[in-house]
């Protein structure tokens, strides 16, 4: 999962292309990835990782870097199991 | 990727929409993107050429051209264009007007798609200075498209500048996403974005109406522009970095403001709460179309609701989480014609920055065209181009809905907000002013505001005794008063009044029909100083007596059969006639007191809201403002003549009874009629002998079908409600011409009338005559609920100040608190709140919206009735209408219903009355014929006898007793036998006997041993139905049956008896009404022939029984005395408990556990349920009141038996079963909006809706539309509103028109049918079957009409006529025939 997104945003989304991009970069302050393109990698990660964002989850204690992002499907999983 | 030049590519959506805009405007341009780079630097123009060449040749978007066939546009690559710089030198002018004016001239020229898309031109202006003024057609750009070209150019001409070798890169081209977007379309991801739109667009009917103004096709706009600076702006992007705004970036968190801030201004100059505000995407896909220039961004919408508590933050939140949506559903292509639709203004949010041109100092200027899609009211751009740090905002205004003022002013009410956000955005978003409060208030009548000099009405009649003393002042009948006499007389009474105590400080009620007498009255109260206090003849004595005591009037002058009504032991009476040889012997001079400005006029009684009338008390200076302003406004002279025929209770009808004295004209008195409507004002036309009228808009109505072409008015002054365009114009229309009517406003706090207008049928086309100007020494304001001044357009309340303002309510210093408030910003201190909704149009006149009261709530909605009755008066056959809104009683809340002390009767029974120990009127009244009805009942033995007197007739059985399973029925039943009697036991199966009952009903007749048959029929259901509809319960069609088949059976079996084991409640219900007993010899043989000639009627009344049972042993009436019905609990009185152990002792009766209820019956509760959803109480609460009042069973045991559960799934699965459809499915709540119009009768009401659907949401059309031939009135000609909020839903459902009593009988007849039918107006022709009529009705209906009329009409009258018309007739020649004898 960690790679596929990595990659997506690398391919896709970034602004400027890029070579390099770690779990912690911040994908926002830095500007590398714009509004639209975050509601593209919710879009990715919805179809990637099975989950269902809401609006009020799209914020960005939940999308700030990679990292971030890969805890959040983390939590989203988990409860997501524990409602079925 | 890779597309063939020569390929014609359809338009994406974005671009279809541009296309179809242009289209219907083709000469205006709409869409020219144009900018200036004003570059302080030296600019080399053969260079600047061949750079732009480059950009042309690197850039598909340029090369594209447009063209169409057959309707359908296409667009195509050309291969090259050949470009050349267009060079200016402006150097020699040194105005900056004309620079100005070129480019201004050059930005409106339209751009020719077909051969070419830009315009770009290279200006000097002066040595080392340049202007690149560049002109694209949105079709092929947008913002960050145009920052794309900028710096295209750029890095091109500083690459040529510098030697640099470059070629043209090879860019992305537009045509590559025009063929993505193609491929999309069918694609799954995108059918669900576009299903999203749809579905958020589908509901948003109606746009805002920014400060009232709607579209009208226009694309003229002004822009302008507002600087934000560089303390707001970072206050703004300080306040985007706190946690509670943050979003992911920080320019989508200063969006989110923005347009929190822009719905909030929306809302506040609207008044709308659904919104809908469109909102660019910019909708670069991937990164590969980061850099390709073209039309990219789809203009969606964003959808909020407002809260009427939002504060900007708590909206903000709702916003954010909006956006948030928006923008994972936006995306190529999914803008549709619907979604573009939906909005009526943008928020454009520029994320683009334009650096320095080959780093020369470079100031970016965005033009506008001066013309909009005219779509949009307002399209507003935030940005900052320049990177200055300060925001700047663009508000391109359509110039319809926005004048050249508003357009100016509009900027300042947004900044405003924004201002009020920055320094408290935890402050309610109605809070904060939108304009200064400091502004002055608007224009009034004339053109200055004039120093009042002090001249008092009486002076003003003097005058003209004076000049003509022997001029008529007064026509009554055959009376003519002269000035002379009319003051010769007033003086003479006030001497009279002067020697009876009366002074400055008095006030004189005066009770009086118009007549002279009156209006001596009037003039002598003034004159002796005092006020006076009118009170109309048709006045209720408690009425009379509660306005003496409240205005502490010192005197009742009044005329002597008025007197007689009204016991008055407190207070001095004078009997004007009566005194009369006493006044007359009175001084005729003057009595020579000076009325003062201040001092009391008179005190005029208003309706309150809280039941009670409260006194309005107005001075001499505000009423001679009113007056003299009046004289001179409507130009009344000695030639004037007015007819007094208003109610002198009313304050509009000031302006007849002392206009036309201070005028020196003519005052036409017509008394009022005292029986039925009073019709004085017909009168008043057909003798055709003044004029001057004053009236209201609902008397107006009344001249319909008159002939008015000889009629001598030629002054109409309306007042007291709201004036229609049509009406005026058909009123204007009937009348020769030189017809002038006026529009006069004012509530009695402000002295009849304080704003006014003259109809104009060439400018007052809306649906609504405004009310105009304030007159003089008045102003008027509009205050939103923040008490701030609202700008011009904006709906607000409307505030009166000045001299003819009361100065407060009498004895009422509570509610005078509340009314009249204090101001910082009025010219006076006091301004008067009056309830009504008004705004100030565009001409600048104040517009009357509504009563701020009559803004319902339906189903969470806010809605203006004025609204929509101002739609409907514009459909063509409408002439009239009232819309109201119908809260039936029934959805009292439950923990707000209390119940009789006595018998527990609910207090949403309905008409039911409690009095102060919380008794309901039942009890109270059943206290008054309680022994005579003991009467009725009788004992065992009576009933042995009864049952065995018919025994030789050779029948093997006495009765029959009718045997439910339940306890009271089995207790019959075992009685019986107990008494020795041969019983056969009748049980009607109705199918839903529960399997428990059923067991008792044959263990029972076993242990007891009686013969026992069941009863059937299979079109149970159907008759379950047939009652659920008709009566909201089950029992009705039971009942009918069980009489209908057990009858069969007896007859069959000869059998003389049917025994029933209806409670002594239930004889209430069904057979006995309090009429009954009204006989003071009461004779109980003479009861029992009027139910058995109800029982006739009841066989024959329409239903399921009749139609579907075999009712043919009824069509002889023999058989009602071959089988007579027995109560046995008429004979018998047993207490519950006494029952319960007979029961067990005797016939082993268990109670059924499997019905979840005391009864048997399982489809019982169905009927129960039904009855409370229709009803709002049980179908048992009546007849359980009756067994308590009778003493059979407790209070307690009945509510606790009528408050069982009910098991709403089996309820609902029982109705399916029988195949009920319930009248009010869950999610309707009972109220509902009503229609009363009166116009021609034969309109569809499909048609009329669909008028409707096209001007106001689907949620404001009424859902009942009701043909009347009047719109009934108030005594004071107001629209009677509260009468028709009383006209029933199954009136509504009857397809006869309303009509109200058009005479004495009839409104006898139709009171007696209210109070029975428990109904509040029934309309002369309504059916009385339908409105719930049945044979116990009839018995009671009869029975009072016999009483009134003292007279004995036969009970079955009432079916062969059965409407008030017929039935009055009937009545009407019956009594003729008899006075002929």
């Amino acid at each position: 999962m960690k790679k596929k997104i990595l990659n997506y945003i690398k391919a896709n989304l970034a602004t400027e292309s890029i070579d390099e991009l770690d779990i912690y970069e911040n994908l926002l302050e830095s500007g590398l990835v714009d509004s639209i393109g975050m509601i593209q990698l919710v879009l990715f990660i919805e179809t990637e990782a099975q989950i269902k964002v809401a609006p009020e989850e799209m914020i960005i204690n939940n999308f700030m870097t990679v990292d971030h992002i890969l805890k959040f499907i983390a939590s989203k999983q988990n409860s997501e199991e524990k409602q079925v | 990727m890779g597309v063939q030049k020569n390929t014609y590519l359809p338009l994406t959506k974005s671009q279809s929409a541009l296309w179809a805009g242009q289209r219907l405007h083709p000469d205006v341009p709409l869409h020219n993107v144009v900018y200036t780079f004003a570059i302080n630097g030296p600019i080399d123009k053969i260079i600047f050429e061949k750079s732009f060449q480059k950009v042309i040749d690197s850039t598909d978007a340029l090369r594209t051209v447009f063209s169409e066939e057959q309707g359908i546009p296409s667009q195509h690559l050309v291969d090259t264009i050949d470009f050349s710089l267009e060079f200016i030198d402006f150097t020699h002018n040194s105005k900056d007007e004309e620079l100005k004016d070129w480019l201004h001239e050059r930005t409106l020229l339209l751009i020719n798609i077909s051969k070419q898309v830009f315009d770009i031109v290279l200006l000097k202006t002066a040595p080392n200075t340049y202007v690149w003024f560049l002109k694209l057609h949105h079709l092929v750009t947008d913002a960050i498209s145009n920052v794309i070209l900028y710096n295209r150019m750029n890095s091109f001409y500083q690459n040529e500048i510098s030697g640099t070798f470059s070629i043209p890169g090879n860019f992305p081209s537009f045509q590559d996403y025009i063929q993505l977007e193609q491929s999309q379309k069918s694609e799954e991801k995108d059918i669900i974005q576009q299903n999203y739109w749809k579905e958020k667009t589908n509901n948003i009917l109606e746009k805002p109406k920014l400060y009232g103004e709607a579209l009208n096709n226009t694309t003229a706009a002004i822009r302008t522009t507002l600087n934000l600076g560089v303390k707001r702006s970072q206050q703004l992007r300080e306040i985007a970095k706190r946690n509670e705004f943050k979003g992911w970036t920080e320019d989508l968190t200063l969006f989110n403001i923005f347009l929190t801030l822009y719905f909030t201004y929306i809302y506040r100059v609207s008044g709308q709460k659904t919104l809908a505000v469109g909102a660019p995407a910019h909708n670069r896909p991937s990164r590969v179309f980061q850099k390709t220039v073209g039309l990219f961004i789809e203009v969606l919408p964003l959808v909020i609701e407002i809260d009427e508590e939002d504060t900007f933050i708590s909206l903000f939140n709702r916003v954010k989480i909006e956006t948030n949506t928006y923008l994972r559903n936006s995306g190529p292509g999914s803008s549709t014609t619907q979604s573009n639709s939906s909005f009526n203004t943008i928020l454009n949010y520029i994320h683009a920055e334009f650096p320095d041109f080959n780093e020369f100092p470079t100031h970016t200027a965005w033009l506008h065209s001066d013309h909009m899609d005219s779509n949009h009211d307002l399209r507003t751009h935030v940005y900052d181009m320049n990177k200055s740090g300060e925001f700047k905002i663009a508000f391109d205004t359509n110039s319809h809905t926005f004048s050249q003022t508003l357009a100016e002013e509009m900027p300042v009410h947004f900044q405003n907000l924004l201002d009020a956000f920055l320094q408290n955005y935890e402050q309610p978003i109605q809070k904060p002013s939108l304009i200064s409060n400091t502004l002055p208030a608007e224009k009034q009548q004339g053109t200055k505001k004039t120093v009042p000099s002090f001249q008092s009405v009486l002076k003003g009649f003097h005058d003209c005794k004076d000049r003509k003393p022997n001029s008529v002042a007064l026509h009554y009948g055959n009376e003519l008063l002269t000035y002379n006499l009319l003051n010769k007389k007033s003086n003479q009474l006030a001497h009279y009044l002067k020697a009876k105590g009366i002074n400055e400080n008095s006030k004189v009620t005066l009770h009086f029909y118009r007549s002279s007498d009156y209006i001596v009255s009037v003039l002598a109260v003034l004159k002796t100083g005092a006020a006076f206090v009118p009170i109309a003849s048709d006045q209720p004595a408690e009425r009379i007596k509660y306005v003496i005591s409240n205005s502490g009037s010192v005197l009742l002058l009044s005329q002597k059969d008025l007197i007689s009504k009204v016991n008055l032991p407190d207070i001095g009476v004078l009997d004007i006639q009566k005194e009369k040889s006493v006044i007359e012997e009175q001084p005729t001079i003057d009595l020579g007191i000076q009325q003062q400005p201040d001092s009391l006029a008179y005190i005029l009684y208003t309706s309150g809201s809280t039941g009670k009338p409260k006194g309005v008390r107005i001075s001499h200076k505000s009423l001679s403002n009113y007056i003299f302003w009046a004289k001179e406004y409507y130009g009344t002279n000695e030639k004037s003549i007015f007819p007094l025929f208003t109610s002198i209770g009313f304050d509009l009808t000031i302006t007849t009874t002392l206009l036309p004295l201070i005028s020196g004209g003519r005052m036409n008195i017509y008394r009022e009629t005292t029986n039925g409507p009073d019709v004085s004002l017909l009168q008043v036309i057909d003798d055709n002998m003044v004029n001057c009228i004053k009236l209201t808009p609902s008397h107006l109505t009344l001249f319909k079908g008159k002939n008015l072409k000889t009629s001598y008015i030629r002054t109409i002054i309306v007042g007291g409600e709201e004036l229609k365009v049509n009406l005026s114009k058909t009123v204007k229309e009937a009348f020769s011409s030189g017809l002038r009517i006026f529009n006069e406003y004012g509530p009695t706090e402000a002295t009849v009338g304080c704003i006014v207008t003259e109809y104009n049928e060439a400018i007052h086309i809306k649906s609504t005559v405004p009310i105009g100007l304030p007159i003089k020494n008045m102003s008027a304001y509009i205050l939103d609920d923040y008490n701030n001044k609202v700008p011009k357009g904006v709906i607000g309340e409307l505030y009166l100040s000045g001299i003819g303002l009361s100065d407060g309510y009498i004895n009422d210093p509570k509610l005078t608190k509340e009314k009249f408030i204090e101001n910082s910003f009025a010219d006076d201190i006091r301004l008067y709140r009056t309830g009504d909704l008004a705004r100030i149009n565009k001409a600048g006149d104040f517009e009357y919206i509504g009563r701020k009261d009559e803004q319902v709530k339906l189903r969470g909605h806010r809605i203006e009735l004025a609204e929509i009755e101002n739609n409907l008066t514009e459909y063509p056959d409408i002439e009239n209408c009232a819309v109201v809104l119908i809260d039936s009683n029934k959805t009292v809340p439950e923990n707000e219903i209390v119940n009789c002390t006595k018998c527990g009767l609910p207090s949403n029974y309905p008409k039911a009355d409690f009095d102060e120990n919380g008794v309901c009127h039942l009890c109270t009244a059943f206290e008054t014929y309680k022994e005579k009805a003991e009467r009725y009942f009788k004992n065992d033995e009576q009933l042995v006898a009864l049952l065995s007197s018919k025994r030789n007739q050779n029948a093997s059985y006495d009765c029959i007793s009718l045997l439910s399973g339940g306890k009271d029925s089995t207790y019959v039943l075992a009685r019986l036998v107990n008494m020795g009697l041969k019983v056969l036991a009748f049980t009607m199966d109705n199918g839903y006997i529960s399997e428990q009952a059923k067991g008792n009903v044959d263990r029972i007749v076993k242990k007891l041993g009686v013969d026992h048959v069941y009863g059937k029929t299979p079109h149970m259901n159907e008759i379950f139905v047939d009652s659920l509809k008709q009566h909201h319960n089950v029992c009705n069609g039971c009942f009918k049956t069980i009489y209908t088949l057990s009858t069969k059976i007896a007859l069959e079996k000869k059998i003389p008896f049917i025994v029933t084991g209806l409670s002594r409640g239930q004889f209430f219900e069904t057979r006995l009404t309090e009429e009954l007993f009204w006989d003071d010899d009461l004779d109980t043989t003479k009861i029992d022939d009027t139910i058995l000639e109800a029982r006739k009627l009841y066989h024959k009344e329409s239903d399921a029984v009749k139609r579907l049972l075999d009712v043919s042993i009824f069509e002889d009436e023999s058989v009602f005395e071959k089988v007579e019905f027995v109560d046995f609990y008429r004979f018998s009185d047993v207490s519950l408990e006494e029952m319960l152990v007979y029961l067990k002792d005797k016939a082993d009766w268990r109670r059924p556990t499997d019905t979840g209820r005391s009864t048997n019956c399982l489809i019982n509760q169905v009927g129960i349920y039904v009855h409370k959803k229709d009803m709002g109480y049980s179908n048992y609460s009546f007849p359980y009141s009756w067994d308590v009042r009778l003493g059979h069973k407790t209070r307690d045991e009945s509510l606790e038996e009528i408050n069982e559960v009910i098991d709403e799934k089996e309820v609902l699965r029982i109705m399916d079963e029988i195949g009920y459809t319930p009248l009010h499915p869950e999610w309707d709540s009972n109220s509902k909006l009503v229609a009363y119009f009166a116009g021609n009768k034969d309109i569809a009401i499909n048609d009329i809706q669909n008028f409707l659907a096209k001007k106001i949401p689907s949620y404001m059309i009424p859902s009942v539309f009701k043909h009347v031939d009047e719109i009934p009135l108030t005594k004071n000609g107001k629209v009677d509103k509260k009468g028709l909020k009383a006209i029933s839903s199954a009136q509504l459902a009857m397809s006869t028109s309303y009509t109200a009593p058009r005479n004495e009988i009839e409104g006898l007849v139709e009171k007696i049918w209210a109070e029975v039918l428990k109904l509040n107006k029934i309309g002369v022709h309504d059916d009385f079957i339908s409105l719930g009529g049945h044979s116990l009705a009839a018995i009671r209906v009869t029975a009072r009409i016999n009483e009134e009329i003292e007279y004995s009409f036969p009970l079955n009258k009432i079916f062969e006529m059965p409407t008030i018309a017929k039935y009055s007739n009937y009545i009407e020649k019956t009594l003729t025939s008899l006075l002929e004898k």
